[in-house]
C-alpha cells in the first residue's frame, strides 16, 4: 500500500526543497560585489529597453558602479514610505507634477547643483526655470492625437475636441491619476475661464466633455488611438510619432492656444548616501550623446540645447529656442495644494 | 459516545508558528496603518506627528465616500450572486460525474482561469468587450448591431470580470461539500416518488448550504477588496473603496486617509464574517464549515 | 424501469447545456489569449489576421519575462511550502488543540483575505523599513505567505472538522499513541485537504500582484508586475504569449499534483 511510505517521502521531498529554497536565497547575496549602487527609477517599454541595453552598462562602465532600476510604478509612495536617511532611491525620475509633490514631502531636493552637474550650463531655459523641481531632461508637448483615416474635419483648436461629432471616440485621462489630465483640466480652466486658476469654467467644460472614455496611462491611450477604439484624444506628441514607422493613419495636432509641457524631470533625494554618483547620474542624462539617443528611441524633446538630432527628429521636436518657447509650463505647487478637492470634484463629475 | 474534549491539547501548540507570523508580520503592519488613519503622518519616517481625526470626519461627513462604499458593496452581492449562479451547476457536475479523466479535465477547465494571470486575464475581457473587440466586431459583422454595444468601462465589465476570475474559488469550495452528499439519499428521494429537481431542490440544495455560505463568503471578501480588475474593466467611471485606496496611495500620497478607508473596509468585512458565522451556526447546527 | 420521461430529458439537457454555457464561459476569455498570442498585429485587433510565432520569440528572447518568470516561480513554490506547514499546523492546532476562542483565532487567521492587497502590500513595506531590513527576497516571499495561508487553513480545516473522528479514537483505542495516531491516521486522511490548500496557494502566490508591487526589489520584477507594466507601455502580443506559457507550466503543475496524490480524493472524503 503506497499511502503508508507518503508521510516519509513528502518529508524528504520538503526537507530538500527547503534547502533548495535557502540556496537559490542565499546565492545572490553571495554573488554580488561590493561596489557602489546608485539606486534610480525608470519607465519601462522603450525607454527602458534602450536603458537597460545600452545607456545603463555604459554609466555602470564610466563609473565602475551598479545601479538598479525600479520599474514597477508607482515609485513616490514607495520614496514617501521609506526612511529619511536611506531613501530606497537615490535618483527620482518622474513627472514635475510628482516632483513638486515630493519636494512637498522633503524627499527630494529643489535644485541641482550647477558645479557637480556641469551639462546642465547648456540647457535651455525651461529645464530649470522656477517651475521645475531639479531639472528637467525632456519634454514632450501636450496636444491631441486623432486618427486620419476617419473622415475628421480639420483639427486646429483646443475646443475642437468638446466637438458633438466625437461623442464614443473621446478619449481623456483619469485626472486624480495622470498629470496630462491634469494640465489639461487646467488649460480648460483657461480656454472656457479666466485662467489657468479658474477650476469653476474647468469643472463646467469637463461636464460638457461627456461622453468620454478615460484611461490613466498615455500608453493604454496610444494602443486605444492605434487600435481604433479612439479616434481624438488629449496626448503628448512622443505617443503618436513614435509609431512613425508603422506609418498609422494617425497625427498630432499642435492646438492653436498652445502646447503644454509634459517634463520628464529628475531630482536627488534627500538622503542619498551617493550623492557625486548621483550628480554624475544626472550629468550624464543631460549629456548630448545620450539625450540623443534617447530623444529619438522614444520620440522626446532633448532639454539640452546642444544636442543635434537626425532632421526626421529635428523636424518635428522642439529643439529650437522658438519651437521651446511655446511651451506652456504649469504650476504645479498650485495645483498639488489643491489636489484633493480637485480630485473629488472630477470623481463625481466623470462617475458613469 | 465520542471523547469529551478536556481542554488544550498538545496538539494546540501546532498554531504557534502561524501565531508567531501573524503577529509579527500580519498585525505589526496592520496596527501601523491603524495608528496612521489617526495620526497626521508617518510616525515610522516623518519625525513630529500628532493625533487626528480629520481622515474618518472626511468619510463621514462627505456623501460620495457612502456612495463608493454602496458601490463597492453592490458590486461584491453582485458578483458573489453570480458567481453562484454559474457556478454551483458546474461544481454539482464535477461531484457526481463518474471517471477520474472527465474529473481532471473539469478541474482544469476550472483551473485554467485563476492560471491565466490577473492582469492577462483582464486585458483578455478588454479583447472581448471593448468597442473594437471580439464581440461587438462579430456583431457588427454579421450586421446585428450598428453602433458598438458599450460592454465595456461600467459595472457589467467590472461584474462580469470578477466573476470570471472567482467562480473557480467558488466552484472549488463547492465541490468539496457537494462530493460529500451521500448520493443515495438523493436516490432515496427519488424512490420515494419526488422528481429528480425536487430531490435536488429539497434534499442536494440544503445539505450544501454550508458550502454555499462559505463560498459566497469567500468570494464576497474578495470581490470588495479587488481593485485591479475593477480598474482596469471600469475605467475608473466606477469607483470602489480599493481604488479609491489605491488611487490615495498612489497619486494623492494620502497615506492617512487610504489607511483609513483601508480599516472601513477591514470593518465591514469583519462584520460580515461574524455574521456569517452566527448565521452558519443557525443554518447547519454545531458544525463550522469555514 | 421505464423510459425517462420527456421533463427528465429536458431537465437533463438544460443541466447539460447550462454547463457547457458555464465552461464556453470560463474559457472563452483564455481562448482569446491564445488568439492573441499567435496574431501578429501589435494591438488589439479583431478578426485576427494571422498564425505567427513572433510574440512566442519575443518573449522567450526577453530576458526581463524570463527573469520574471522564473522568479515567479520560484516565489510561488518557496510560498507553498511555508503556507502549507503554517497553514496546515494551525488548522490542526485549531480543529483538535481545544484552544480558547477558537472562533476568534480561525477568523483572524482568515482576515488577510479581507483586506486589499494593496494595503497589506504598503503596511508591510512600512514593517520593513521599520525593521531596517530593506526588500528582501524573504520579505516578499513571506508577504505571499500571509496572504496564501487562509486558503490552506480554510480547505484543512474543512476536511478535519468533516472527517470521522472515530477513526483516530479507534487507533487510540488500539493503542497507538497520539503522535502516531497523528501521523498514520490524520495526516493522510487531511493531505487532500492540504493539498488543495497547496494547489491554492501556489496559484495565489503565481499571479499576485499587490503584494508584489511594493516588495520586489528593482531588477527582480515576479511576472505579474512585469506583465502590468507591460500592458501599460506596450501592450502587444507578447502578454498572450506569456500568458499561454505560465498556463500551461501550471497546467503542468496541477497535472503533476493529481498524478500523484490525487485531487480527487479532496472531493470525496
Amino acid at each position: 500500500m503506497t499511502e503508508n511510505r507518503l508521510p516519509l517521502n513528502r518529508r524528504q521531498f520538503l526537507a530538500t526543497t527547503a534547502a533548495a529554497g535557502i540556496g537559490v536565497i542565499a546565492a545572490p547575496h553571495i554573488a554580488r560585489a561590493d561596489a557602489a549602487t546608485l539606486r534610480i527609477t525608470g519607465w519601462g517599454g522603450k525607454w527602458g529597453q534602450t536603458m537597460s541595453s545600452e545607456l545603463i552598462p555604459a554609466f555602470e562602465k564610466e563609473f565602475k558602479c551598479k545601479v538598479e532600476t525600479d520599474t514597477a510604478l508607482p515609485f513616490l509612495p514607495k520614496l514617501q514610505a521609506s526612511s529619511r536617511s536611506a531613501p530606497v532611491y537615490d535618483v527620482l525620475h518622474t513627472n514635475s507634477n510628482e516632483q513638486w509633490a515630493a519636494l512637498e514631502m522633503g524627499i527630494v531636493e529643489a535644485k541641482i547643483d550647477a558645479k557637480q552637474v556641469p551639462n546642465i550650463a547648456d540647457v535651455y531655459p525651461y529645464a530649470i526655470s522656477d517651475k521645475i523641481v531639479g531639472v528637467c531632461i525632456f519634454t514632450s508637448a501636450i496636444g491631441l492625437g486623432m486618427r486620419t483615416d476617419k473622415g475628421y474635419g480639420k483639427v486646429s483648436s483646443w475646443k475642437d475636441l468638446w466637438d458633438r461629432a466625437y461623442d464614443g471616440v473621446r478619449g481623456g485621462y483619469v485626472i486624480p491619476l495622470n498629470s496630462l489630465g491634469q494640465a489639461f483640466l487646467m488649460m480648460s480652466g483657461a480656454l472656457y475661464g479666466k485662467g489657468m486658476t479658474d477650476l469653476d469654467a474647468a469643472y463646467a467644460s469637463m461636464e460638457k466633455l461627456k461622453p468620454i472614455k478615460l484611461v490613466d496611462f498615455t500608453g493604454t491611450m496610444e494602443k486605444m488611438i492605434l487600435s481604433g477604439e479612439l479616434g481624438i484624444a488629449v496626448l503628448h506628441d512622443s505617443g503618436i510619432l513614435r509609431y512613425d514607422d508603422q506609418k498609422q493613419p494617425t497625427a498630432f495636432v499642435a492646438p492653436s492656444e498652445g502646447v503644454l509641457a509634459l517634463e520628464q524631470v529628475l531630482a536627488l533625494t534627500a538622503g542619498t548616501k551617493v550623492r557625486e554618483l548621483a550628480n554624475a547620474y544626472v550629468n550624464y542624462m543631460l549629456s548630448p550623446s545620450v539625450q540623443k539617443t534617447l530623444a529619438e528611441s522614444v520620440w522626446y524633446s532633448p532639454a539640452n540645447s546642444k544636442v543635434k538630432l537626425d532632421d526626421k527628429y529635428n523636424d518635428r521636436l522642439l529643439t529650437t529656442p522658438e519651437k521651446v518657447a511655446k511651451l506652456i509650463q504649469l504650476d504645479w505647487k498650485w495645483y498639488n495644494a489643491r489636489k484633493d478637492e480637485i480630485d473629488a470634484r472630477v470623481n463625481r463629475i466623470f462617475r458613469a | 459516545m465520542s471523547a469529551v474534549r478536556t481542554g488544550v491539547t498538545p496538539i494546540a501548540w501546532l498554531i504557534a508558528p502561524s501565531a508567531l507570523l501573524f503577529a509579527l508580520f500580519f498585525f505589526l503592519p496592520m496596527g501601523l496603518m491603524a495608528m496612521i488613519s489617526l495620526l497626521t503622518g508617518n510616525p515610522v519616517v516623518q519625525p513630529h506627528v500628532t493625533f487626528t481625526g480629520k481622515y474618518y470626519q472626511r468619510i463621514l461627513s462627505d456623501p460620495y465616500y457612502f456612495e463608493v462604499i454602496w458601490t463597492t458593496l453592490r458590486i461584491g452581492l453582485l458578483t458573489t450572486v453570480t458567481a453562484l449562479l454559474v457556478g454551483y451547476p458546474l461544481a454539482h457536475w464535477m461531484a457526481r460525474i463518474r471517471g477520474r479523466t472527465a474529473y481532471a479535465v473539469l478541474m482544469m477547465t476550472v483551473l485554467t482561469p485563476m492560471l491565466t494571470g490577473i492582469v492577462v486575464r483582464t486585458f483578455a475581457w478588454m479583447a472581448l468587450l471593448s468597442d473594437k473587440g471580439a464581440i461587438n466586431q462579430t456583431l457588427t459583422g454579421l450586421g446585428l448591431i450598428s453602433k458598438p454595444l458599450p460592454l465595456m468601462y461600467n459595472e457589467f465589465s467590472i461584474v462580469l470580470g470578477l466573476t470570471h476570475i472567482y467562480v473557480p474559488y467558488m466552484v472549488l469550495t463547492l465541490v468539496g461539500v457537494i462530493g460529500r452528499i451521500d448520493e443515495r439519499l438523493e436516490h432515496a428521494a427519488q424512490n420515494l416518488g419526488a422528481s429528480p429537481l425536487r430531490a435536488f431542490l429539497e434534499v442536494t440544495l440544503p445539505l450544501s448550504l454550508p458550502g454555499i455560505l462559505a463560498g459566497s463568503l469567500l468570494v464576497f471578501a474578495l470581490a470588495i477588496s479587488a481593485y485591479v480588475t475593477p480598474i482596469l474593466m471600469g475605467g475608473f467611471q466606477i469607483m470602489t473603496l480599493p481604488m479609491l485606496i489605491y488611487q490615495q496611495i498612489s497619486s494623492s500620497f494620502n497615506v492617512g486617509f487610504a489607511a483609513a478607508l483601508g480599516m472601513v473596509l477591514l470593518a465591514i468585512s469583519l462584520v460580515l464574517v461574524i455574521a456569517y458565522n452566527r448565521i452558519l451556526g443557525l443554518v447547519s447546527g454545531q458544525r463550522d464549515l469555514q | 424501469m421505464t423510459a425517462a420521461p420527456f421533463s427528465f430529458r429536458l431537465g437533463r439537457f438544460c443541466y447539460l447545456a447550462l454547463n457547457v454555457a458555464v465552461v464556453v464561459f470560463l474559457l472563452a476569455p483564455i481562448a482569446i489569449v491564445f488568439v492573441f498570442a499567435v496574431n501578429p498585429t501589435p494591438y488589439i485587433q479583431f478578426p485576427p489576421v494571422g498564425v505567427s510565432l513572433r510574440w512566442f520569440q519575443k518573449f522567450f528572447s526577453s530576458r526581463d519575462f524570463m527573469n520574471a518568470l522564473q522568479l515567479s516561480l520560484e516565489v510561488a513554490v518557496m510560498t507553498t511550502i511555508a503556507a502549507t506547514l503554517f497553514g496546515a499546523s494551525a488548522a490542526l492546532a485549531l480543529a483538535r488543540g481545544g484552544l480558547p476562542g477558537t472562533r476568534v483565532i480561525t477568523a483572524i487567521m482568515l482576515s488577510p483575505l479581507m483586506l486589499p492587497a494593496i494595503l497589506t502590500g504598503l503596511a508591510l513595506f512600512q514593517t520593513y523599513v521599520l525593521l531596517d531590513v530593506g526588500r528582501p527576497l524573504w520579505g516578499l516571499v513571506l508577504g505571499h505567505t500571509l496572504v496564501s495561508i487562509p486558503y490552506v487553513v480554510r480547505t484543512t480545516l474543512a476536511v478535519l472538522q468533516n472527517f470521522d473522528t472515530r477513526l483516530e479514537e479507534a487507533a487510540r483505542n488500539l493503542g497507538a499513541g497520539s503522535l502516531r495516531t497523528y501521523f498514520e491516521v490524520t495526516l493522510p486522511l487531511t493531505k487532500p485537504g492540504v493539498m488543495a490548500g497547496a494547489v491554492f496557494a501556489f496559484i495565489v502566490s503565481f499571479d499576485q500582484f499587490p503584494v508584489s508591487l511594493f516588495l520586489v526589489s528593482p531588477g527582480h520584477e515576479t511576472l505579474p508586475i512585469t506583465l502590468f507594466n507591460y500592458l501599460k507601455f506596450d501592450l502587444d502580443g507578447t502578454i498572450g504569449a506569456a500568458s499561454v506559457v505560465s498556463i500551461l507550466l501550471a497546467l503542468l503543475v496541477v497535472f503533476g499534483l493529481d498524478r500523484t496524490v490525487g485531487l480527487r480524493s479532496y472531493a470525496k472524503l
